[in-house]
């Protein structure tokens, strides 16, 4: 999970890798506000898969690669 | 999950926050006057429900996500401290757990080039930026510090 300076550098560091999924950084920092907003809340509580598949759903996260299907249910 | 373990969880974060690094199994423990072994139970069920991270031979934390227990390439200011995160996205989150701006110190993973971005408002002041995710989703937590 890392930062680029465009799609050029991207293609280089994988090299004959398959490719994974590539966001902009602005869509990266709404996901963050939204997954990681209440990691300190004192109260805060596990959530479920569905709740974190709705999280990605809610920025247009949903082809296959962001299917949470194997078991992602707190972080 | 039961209710003990997420006290347990809830506290090791207030204790990461609190002191800006990660809390030994000694001072969890002494802070609810439990044993140390009784806190390693309650971490090994946290690791194994994904809530944190453990390392793999000590009785230390390697994450309390977004922070990182141990140095990385993803250096965060917030809130008057450096943290590290464990990857870009927790960077990010380091700023959103926290509800403040900050600033990330990273390096493009192709070259190596410096990158700064300021988060103000919940928003990066670069927008170029490309952030890429090798492994699925489905896949975060098969070996989450590979992910």
């Amino acid at each position: 999970m890392n930062l680029f300076r465009s799609e050029e550098h991207i293609s280089r560091w994988l090299g004959p890798r398959d490719r994974g999924a590539t966001i902009p950084v602005a869509k990266l920092c709404e996901l963050a506000h939204a997954w990681w907003g209440n990691r300190i809340d004192p109260y805060w509580q596990p959530r479920t898969r569905e709740q974190n598949q709705a999280i990605l759903s809610a920025l247009g996260l949903t082809d296959a690669f962001w299917n949470l299907s194997a078991g992602e249910d707190v972080s | 999950m039961d209710e003990a373990d997420v006290a347990l969880r809830n506290l090791t974060y207030g204790l990461f926050v609190e002191s800006g690094r990660a809390p030994t199994i000694h001072e969890t423990a002494a802070r609810i006057g439990a044993t140390p072994d009784d806190v390693w139970a309650g971490w090994k069920r946290l690791h194994d429900d994904h809530a944190l991270v453990l390392q793999a031979h000590t009785r230390e934390l390697r994450m309390a996500n977004p922070f990182s227990a141990v140095p990385t390439a993803y250096q965060v200011f917030a809130d008057d401290r450096w943290w590290y995160a464990n990857c870009a996205w927790d960077a990010f989150g380091i700023c959103a757990a926290l509800h403040v701006d900050g600033h990330i110190e990273a390096s493009c993973a192709d070259c190596g080039e410096p990158i700064t971005v300021h988060v103000q408002d919940e928003r990066p002041d670069d927008h170029g930026l490309l952030f890429h995710c090798v492994v699925p989703a489905a896949r975060w937590w098969d070996d989450i510090v590979f992910t």
